[in-house]
Order: structure tokens, then C-alpha cells, then sequence
């Protein structure tokens, strides 16, 4: 027996939200396998203003309860998302999985939420009194701790419009379907008149929060191509220094040589 | 095609599909029991007692003393307890079993049971491990000799790991005291015989004390063959004690830690090479058995008896033991044995070849048997040997050749390429004398009135089609509509004792019973009337009659061929392969059913494939099963070798039925040498020794490599 609140507008939602104890339901393929005894849950998946991907002069917003197939088949949606969202699972899977649940989750492994954390894209969240804008990367506290009060539901992913075009993605799993990511990778890189202005490497599944070193990026903004391809022995080295990573299903050992070769491999596409 | 071979709808297809097929978890839970197990948190101790909650009105606490009979299983030796004597031999030992009513309470009564146990040091590494439960040796020629006058000699060592089933339904018994005392037990089994004998054994009744019958099962690939006795007994014996029906199902970590898996190996070989030829192998397999010897025994045999491979060696000497540590024990899995050794010998060979500067195929169609040769056992081929024209078929439909010579040449992008081949039999049916001094194999016809035909053999269907092809034997002898010959899921108060569903044996043998029933039927027929006929196995006049005691004779009265290609694409960056291609020609003589064989070719070798590559599993430092779930053991999917090419070369058997021979395991065996010769082409030549061979193998073996 499955206990809960189905809702057909926002506003109830957050309404339930703050007044009992639920968890959010979006999509439910992580819930329904964990099969929690004695919980209630929120289902979010009618409500309409959760299911839109929409645009404005900055971001491509997309709900919280849309899901990964909605997604795909949309064109607004930018091409490296999508690389990493039709290698999530399983067709069934993606078509009821949802953004908002990749991301309440809490997983380092969300594939989706690689993307997020390598464009800087930010969540828009509401409760019942307020709503707040959080960068993806503040709103991943540790793992499986999210900066989510227990009145807030995840409302959107505010995805920027531009800058994602040159870009590397890559997902290490145990098999070529219906495979949680061992490690993943995604890089944007960007230049302006001979100078890079962008070079953003973010690494999933390999701890307890997605990884990535904003500071070791700067040092490379500025930079022109020749320069950079000078320093890049010295950056990769300061990279390998940094990544402490867990063991999981896969050694440490293995997934910090996997993260070298595809951060290397990210930077020699760019001609770096 | 042979008419016998076109493709029918199989007789459980619409049941399965629309999912109105009653598998043993289904049946009503009114006035059912739930059964769950007490499983020992420990590898090896002393009980020195339970602890038991106090278990409210209609809850059952049953251990080894509620067992009337003997707390032995019968296998093949009685080691296995029905519940736990006063030791614990590995973690997952039942030691009791709680019964009740309401499932949650059940499993809430069960974990509050707490075992003081006394602990002991397990043993867990199997190379160091001392305890054999089997230890054979056999051989042939001089290998002292060959090895004195040998140019070259070489040693190498080769390992292999646990492999799961992971069938679909995971593991279920159930057991109905019936009135007048008699016990019925059912549910996903392979051998409704084995149980009848376990049960009968554990309940100290005579045969009709009770009955066993096997609901649709959910695969089986090995793994039911002799878990289901075992769990069988216990819920006959909770059954019998609390006096109504229980049934226990298994979830699926409980599958996957307690239940039989495939043996892990050791294989030490060393061959004598003389004049560019193999001129002997002294070879010693080493089987972790785990904490019960089960079926270790036969598992052991067939693996040593294939451990010189399809090679004319003339001189072989084979050690073969399987040791005890406290660990799951492992039992029959698709292949039963031969995956390991074939493994380690075509490695072999291949590393042989290129040390003497040849490519392994060529050098190893230098070494094949062919027909009137002698098998490892001093028995002989009778029939052809097709592997040639098999090398051919997949050479071609691979190109093998020039693919091989193309990635040869030195490889440095990111991506690199490889492709490897093996070659192999899987012996038809039971090793050795099986057939005729253990099983001997009964079946009968049963035609009704109304002028229907029912099958009453022993054998179940586990998805490989025995319901279909059975009656497609029968029916064809009597020239009858397929509709009119049908075949229920065996239960032992119905159906003569025609063996077990194992061995790749069903179809040759038993559909040759039915073969030989059904024109025995003809001959006798009488419209309107109900009969009755019945064959009995008779071993073939041209087998020369094997001697367990010194490995000699017959081990098989035919074999079933295989050649296997394996193309990959290895990622050096990630570690990952991709399989580019993956090609068989399997010869398991006439396919009664083509899309039934062709079912059977493509799942197996996919299987074999995981095997090689992702199907890791292993125990920590305390002897636990840390691969539990389908999301911590892969196996692989139809999307990780979309180009799957099977193909069948057909070489009759003349006493199977229409010429067919065993097919089930055959696809397994080969794939882990086929893609580890991939693998080491692909990385540029290294030797590589054990599978399976991981993302994780292939990028440490770059690392070293790049230094």
C-alpha cells in the first residue's frame, strides 16, 4: 500500500508541503525501489507548471516533474543535456524519470545533475511563504544532504541559454544500458579573440557530491591556446592532487585514472 | 530446413507473456505460511544456541530437530544439512526457519532471533585452502617422458570467478500436507526427482509419502538443479510441523549471497612442445567447492575430463580437486565445469602459438581431434569432428583473418581494436555411466480416448522449450495436430522418473524416449481406446563403457561442437570494451526447434560474454557476499552485443531424435578465451590469465603498459 497526497496544483502542493511530513514524488523510479516503510508522498507529476520547459532571454527552465523524455524530444533543450540524458537508464526509465528527482535524489551519480553543475545552472525552490534561487553547485550540501527545507519542493532547473555549444561529455557505467555512471564527465569550453574564456570540468559518481574546481579553472581564463597547452601538465597535476575519490562499486584507484584520462582528453579536443 | 526443425509457437508462450502463468510465489496466500530463514551472520562457527522471540499464537520456530528423517540433503554425498547442526560453514547457513501467518511479522520473528555463536577461523582463500572433497586424477601416455625429450615446456596459471544464474524468479519452495499424511512439495525446480528423493529422506517416509511437482519456473541455467532439494526439505519439514502449508521465497539478495553459484577455478597448466607440436599437458584444476560439497563431484568431472580441450595431445596427466571453504557453496551452472577448463586451455594454447611465433588458429587446427581419435579418457570420437568447416563458417561471417592481421599492427589512438577465437565441445548428456547405472531413464505416452496424446516424463521446462519440443517429436511419429500431444510440468505421483533436467540431456536423451514411444504408440494404435506405452534408456551398442574410478571410456557418447569469434573495441581511457561483434557456429546436431535453439545459441553466448567481462563477484575478508543485487552484479543486456551472430552447422547425432544432440549449456563455454584473446590483441599483444577481465583489468594493463 502506497499512502499519499496527489495534487493537481502548486499551491496545494506547497501547501501539503509545509503542513505535513511528505516526500516529494516526481517520476518515482528511485522511490518505488527503495520502497520506504510508513512514508507519505507528495505526487507532483499533475501539476502543470512542473511539467514545462520554457525560455527566457537567460535560461532554458525547465519543471521540476518533466521528464527525461520530455526532455529529449525537446529542441530548446541544449545537446550536451541531452547526451547525458539518453544514456540515463532504460526507455521506461526516462519516461518516467524527472529532473526534479534526479536532483531530490541527492546523488553524486545523477546524471542530469552533472550537466547542471558543469553549465552553473541554478534551481528555483519554493515553500509555501517564499522561493529562493540557488546555484546547483550551494544547493548539494554533502552526500545525500541537499539545502532543501523540509517546506520546499524543487520548482526548476534554470539552465543558461548560452555557452554550452563546445562542449565533452563521456559516462563510464557497468554495461551500455540500464547502468548507474561508475564515473561521468562533462566539460564546456569556450574562447574569445584567441583567449579561453570558459573551461569547466565537472566529474559525477566518483564522490560524494559532484566535483568541480572553480579555482583551478581561472587559472586557465585569459589564457590563450599556446599558453594554456604550457601550463596544462601543471594543471592536471594540481587536478590529480585535488580529486580525493571514494571507492564504490569500482576502486578509487580506477576511477581517478579515469578522471585524469577524460579530463586530458576534454582539454585535447580544444587543442589544449 | 527439416520439417521437425521449422519453428512453432512455444505451448507456454500466451500464458507467460500475458502473464497468467502461475509461478510459485502466485498462489493464494489463504491459509499459507510464510517461511523465511535464519541465516548464519557467520563463516564458520559452533551454535551454541538460539535465542527465540516469543512467538505469538500460529508462529513456528523449526530447526534441525523438527526433521523426522535424516538431517542430511541427498545430492550427491549427504554432507548438506536441512537446517544447520551444531556448526555453521559459511555466512547464509539456514540454521532455522520461522512460519507464519503474516510475512512482516515473520521476518521480524526472524531477526530478532539471535545466534550465540562461537566463532572459528574460516577459510576463505581456496588456493590455501586444505580440505578436498574430491581429488581425481587420471591420464594417458608418458608426460614424464614427453617432458624430458620436450624443446620448449611452458607453465602457466589461469583464473576464473563466481558466476550467477541470476534467473529471473529467484528460488521457491512450498510443501501441502496433503490428508492421509502424504506431503506435496512444489515450486521452481529443475529435477522433480532429486527433491522426491531429499524430501522423502528428510521426512523418513517410503516414495508415496510424497510428492513433488514443478510450477512454472522462471530459468533455472543450473541453479535449480540441486538448491530446490534443499530448501525442498526445509519447507516439508515446517510443513510437517506446523501441520499446514508453508512457502518460502527467496528475495533476490538472499538469491544472489546463498544460493549455488558458478565454481571459481585454478587452473595449473603445464604442456611439453616438441617439433612445433603440444606433446603433453600435466594439468592440475583446482574447484572451490564452498562449505558443501553438493554437486562439486560431477561438476569437477566434467570440467577436468574437458581440461586438454578438442587437442590430440598424446600425453596428458590431470589432477582435478575440489576443496571446501566456508563459503556459499557453488553448484551446476550452464556449462557445469567446462567454462573454467576450456578457458584455461585455449588461453593456453593461444600463448603457446605466439611464443612460437604462429597465429593460435593455425596452431591450433594443427592440434584438433578428429574422428576415431582418442578423448581425454581414453574413450573415442565417434562421430565427425566438424570443427574445420565451423573454423570456416565463422572466419568467413567474421573475416576474421583480416581483421586479425589488421589490428595486429601497433595501436595508439584511444580506441583499440582485437578479435579472438576459441573452439570447444560440451559432452551430450550425463558424464560417464549416468545414464545407464544411476538414472535410467523412463518415459511414457498416455492417449486418451478423445484420441489425445499427454507426455508423462520427469523433465522440466525452465524456458528451454520441453513442453514444445517434446510434443513436437510425438506428435510428428503420430502424425497428429501439434495441439494434440501436450506436456504438463512434471509432478512425481503422475509422471515416471526420466531424470533431471540437466546436462543438456532432455532433448537427446528423453525426446529419443518419446521418439521411440510415440512409434511404438503408432504401431498399437486403437481409435477411441485409452493406452499406455513406455520406453526405458538403453545406452547405445557402440559405447565403450566408462569406469569412474580410473577416468576411462566413454565420457559422453557425443559431444556438441562450438567455434566462437569475439570482436572488441577497448577504450584505453576508460577501461571500457565494446563488443563489436560477436559470432558462433554451434553444432548441436538437428535443431527440433529452430527459434527454440537459436533462443538458447544467443542467450547463452551472451551469458559467456558477462562472464568474461563484467559478471564480477567476490566475498570480503569475512567470507560475505558483497554483490547482492542486480545493480552491484551486471550482467550484460541486448544493448551491450547488439551484433550477436549464432549460426548452426549440423552434424546428426544418429541416436538423438531427427539427429539432435545436447544443446542448452553449449553457448556458455567458450566466450571468456574467445574475448580474452580479443582483449590481448586489442592491448597490444600482452598475456592475459583470468576472467572475468574487468574495465577495471583493462585499464590497470594500460596503465602498465604507458608505465
Amino acid at each position: 500500500m502506497v499512502n499519499g497526497y496527489s495534487v493537481s496544483s502548486l499551491a496545494e502542493a506547497l501547501e501539503i508541503r509545509s503542513s505535513h511530513s511528505v516526500v516529494p514524488y516526481a517520476g518515482g523510479t528511485d522511490l518505488m525501489v527503495e520502497n520506504r516503510k510508513g512514508v507519505e508522498y507528495l505526487f507532483l507529476g499533475k501539476i502543470p507548471e512542473l511539467r514545462n520547459i520554457t525560455e527566457d532571454d537567460e535560461y532554458i527552465r525547465i519543471g521540476a516533474a518533466v521528464t527525461f523524455t520530455q526532455a529529449l524530444e525537446d529542441k530548446k533543450v541544449p545537446d550536451l543535456m541531452k547526451e547525458a540524458l539518453k544514456r540515463i537508464a532504460a526507455p521506461a526509465i526516462r519516461n518516467a524519470g524527472t529532473f526534479g528527482g534526479n536532483l531530490g535524489n541527492g546523488s553524486a551519480k545523477a546524471d542530469s545533475v552533472l550537466i547542471e553543475f558543469v553549465s552553473d545552472a541554478k534551481l528555483r525552490l519554493a515553500s509555501r511563504d517564499k522561493e529562493r534561487i540557488v546555484d546547483v553547485d550551494k544547493f548539494y550540501l554533502g552526500r545525500k544532504k541537499l539545502d532543501l527545507g523540509e517546506d520546499e519542493l524543487i520548482l526548476e532547473v534554470l539552465l543558461p541559454k548560452t555557452g554550452l555549444d563546445r562542449y565533452s561529455y563521456e559516462k563510464v557505467g557497468g554495461r551500455n544500458a540500464l547502468a548507474i555512471s561508475r564515473v561521468s564527465f562533462a566539460g564546456i569550453f569556450d574562447e574569445k579573440d584567441g583567449r579561453i574564456t570558459k573551461l569547466a570540468a565537472a566529474f559525477g559518481a566518483v564522490a560524494d557530491t559532484v566535483l568541480r574546481y572553480k579555482d583551478l579553472e581561472e587559472t586557465m581564463l585569459g589564457k590563450t591556446i599556446e599558453e594554456a597547452r604550457e601550463l596544462k601538465e601543471k594543471y592536471l597535476e594540481s587536478y590529480a592532487e585535488r580529486m580525493v575519490l571514494t571507492q564504490g562499486r569500482v576502486s578509487a584507484e580506477y576511477r581517478k585514472n579515469v578522471c585524469m584520462n577524460l579530463l586530458g582528453s576534454f582539454l585535447a579536443k580544444f587543442g589544449i | 530446413m527439416e520439417k521437425i526443425s521449422q519453428s512453432v509457437v512455444k505451448k507456454d508462450h500466451a500464458p507467460k507473456v500475458s502473464g497468467r502463468s502461475i509461478y510459485v510465489a502466485d498462489y493464494p496466500s489463504e491459509g499459507v505460511l510464510c517461511g523465511k530463514l535464519l541465516h548464519s551472520k557467520v563463516a564458520r562457527a559452533k551454535i551454541l544456541g538460539v535465542e527465540v522471540p516469543k512467538l505469538p499464537e500460529g508462529y513456528f520456530y523449526v530447526d534441525a530437530r523438527d526433521v523426522p528423517g535424516d538431517n542430511n540433503v541427498n545430492i550427491v554425498l549427504d554432507d548438506t544439512p536441512v537446517f544447520s547442526r551444531d556448526t555453521v560453514e559459511y555466512i547464509g547457513e539456514p540454521i532455522a526457519m520461522i512460519c507464519g501467518p503474516d510475512e512482516n511479522e515473520v521476518a521480524r520473528l526472524r531477526d530478532e532471533c539471535r545466534v550465540n555463536y562461537e566463532e572459528m577461523e574460516p577459510v576463505l582463500d581456496f588456493r590455501s585452502a586444505e580440505e578436498k572433497f574430491f581429488d581425481y586424477h587420471f591420464g594417458h601416455g608418458d608426460v614424464d617422458k614427453a617432458f624430458a625429450e620436450a624443446d620448449k615446456t611452458y607453465e602457466e596459471e589461469f583464473e576464473t570467478g563466481y558466476q550467477e544464474q541470476a534467473y529471473l524468479e529467484t528460488q521457491g519452495m512450498m510443501a501441502e500436507p496433503e490428508e492421509g499424511g502424504r506431503m506435496f512439495v512444489h515450486g521452481s525446480a529443475q529435477c522433480a526427482y532429486y527433491i522426491h528423493g531429499a524430501v522423502m529422506r528428510a521426512l523418513g517416509c517410503g516414495p508415496t509419502g510424497v510428492h513433488i511437482k514443478q510450477d512454472v519456473t522462471g530459468g533455472g541455467f543450473g541453479g535449480k538443479e540441486a538448491f530446490p532439494s534443499i530448501l525442498g526439505c526445509q519447507v516439508a519439514v515446517a510443513a510437517r510441523k506446523c501441520g499446514k502449508p508453508v512457502r518460502c521465497v527467496f528475495d533476490r539478495r538472499e538469491d544472489m549471497e546463498y544460493t549455488s553459484k558458478r565454481h571459481p577455478s585454478l587452473c595449473r597448466y603445464k604442456a611439453a612442445v616438441r617439433d612445433g607440436k603440444v606433446t603433453a599437458l600435466d594439468i592440475d584444476v583446482k574447484f572451490n567447492a564452498g562449505a558443501y560439497s553438493t554437486l562439486s563431484a560431477v561438476v569437477l568431472q566434467r570440467g577436468i575430463i574437458a581440461s586438454p580441450g578438442i587437442y590430440n595431445i598424446p600425453n596428458v596427466r590431470v589432477h582435478g580437486s575440489a576443496v571446501k571453504t566456508n563459503t556459499s557453496p557453488c553448484g551446476a551452472y550452464r556449462g557445469f565445469g567446462g567454462p573454467q577448463t576450456f578457458f584455461a586451455v585455449e588461453m593456453l594454447m593461444s600463448h603457446i602459438a605466439r611464443d612460437l611465433g604462429k597465429e593460435p588458429l593455425e596452431f591450433k587446427k594443427a592440434h584438433l581431434v578428429k574422428q576415431g581419435d582418442q578423448t581425454s579418457t581414453c574413450g573415442k570420437y565417434h562421430f565427425p569432428v566438424p570443427i574445420p568447416e565451423m573454423i570456416d563458417e565463422v572466419v568467413k561471417e567474421s573475416d576474421f583473418e583480416n581483421k586479425r592481421r589488421e589490428y595486429a599492427k601497433a595501436q595508439t589512438g584511444r580506441y583499440r581494436r582485437g578479435i579472438g577465437m576459441s573452439m570447444y565441445f560440451h559432452g551430450a548428456g550425463f558424464t560417464g555411466a549416468g545414464e545407464r547405472d544411476l538414472i535410467k531413464a523412463v518415459a511414457k505416452l498416455r492417449k486418451y480416448e478423445d484420441g489425445r496424446v499427454e507426455i508423462l516424463a520427469s523433465n522440466g521446462d525452465i524456458g528451454q522449450g520441453v513442453r514444445t519440443t517434446f510434443p513436437k517429436i510425438v506428435a510428428n511419429e503420430l502424425n497428429l495436430p501439434l495441439e494434440k500431444v501436450f506436456y504438463e510440468h512434471p509432478d512425481t505421483a503422475r509422471v515416471p522418473d526420466s531424470g533431471p533436467t540437466v546436462a543438456s540431456r532432455s532433448l537427446m536423451i528423453v525426446g529419443e524416449l518419446l521418439r521411440r514411444a510415440a512409434i511404438k504408440l503408432r504401431e498399437q494404435w486403437k481409435d477411441g481406446e485409452e493406452q499406455e506405452v513406455e520406453e526405458h534408456y538403453k545406452e547405445p551398442d557402440f559405447v565403450i563403457p566408462f569406469y569412474i574410478d580410473k577416468f576411462e571410456g566413454d565420457a559422453y557418447p557425443t559431444y556438441s561442437w562450438a567455434v566462437n569469434a569475439i570482436e572488441l573495441e577497448v577504450d584505453t581511457y576508460t577501461g571500457v570494451s565494446k563488443v563489436l561483434g560477436a559470432y558462433g557456429s554451434f553444432d548441436v546436431g538437428t535443431p527440433v526447434d529452430y527459434n527454440v535453439v537459436m533462443g538458447q545459441m544467443e542467450g547463452g553466448f551472451l551469458q559467456g560474454i558477462g562472464y568474461a567481462s563484467i559478471e564480477k563477484m567476490d566475498y570480503d575478508s569475512k567470507g560475505r557476499i558483497r554483490n547482492n543485487s542486480l545493480s552491484d552484479y551486471l550482467i550484460p543486456t541486448t544493448k551491450d552485443v547488439p551484433k550477436l551472430k549464432c549460426m548452426l552447422h549440423v552434424e546428426k547425432y544418429p541416436d538423438g531424435p531427427y539427429g539432435a544432440k545436447g544443446a542448452g549449456e553449449l553457448p556458455l563455454v567458450g566466450a571468456p578465451a574467445a574475448y580474452l584473446e580479443a582483449m590481448e590483441q586489442a592491448l597490444g599483444g600482452i598475456e592475459l590469465n583470468h576472467a572475468p577481465f574487468t574495465a577495471e583489468d583493462t585499464l590497470r594493463a594500460v596503465m602498465k603498459e604507458v608505465g
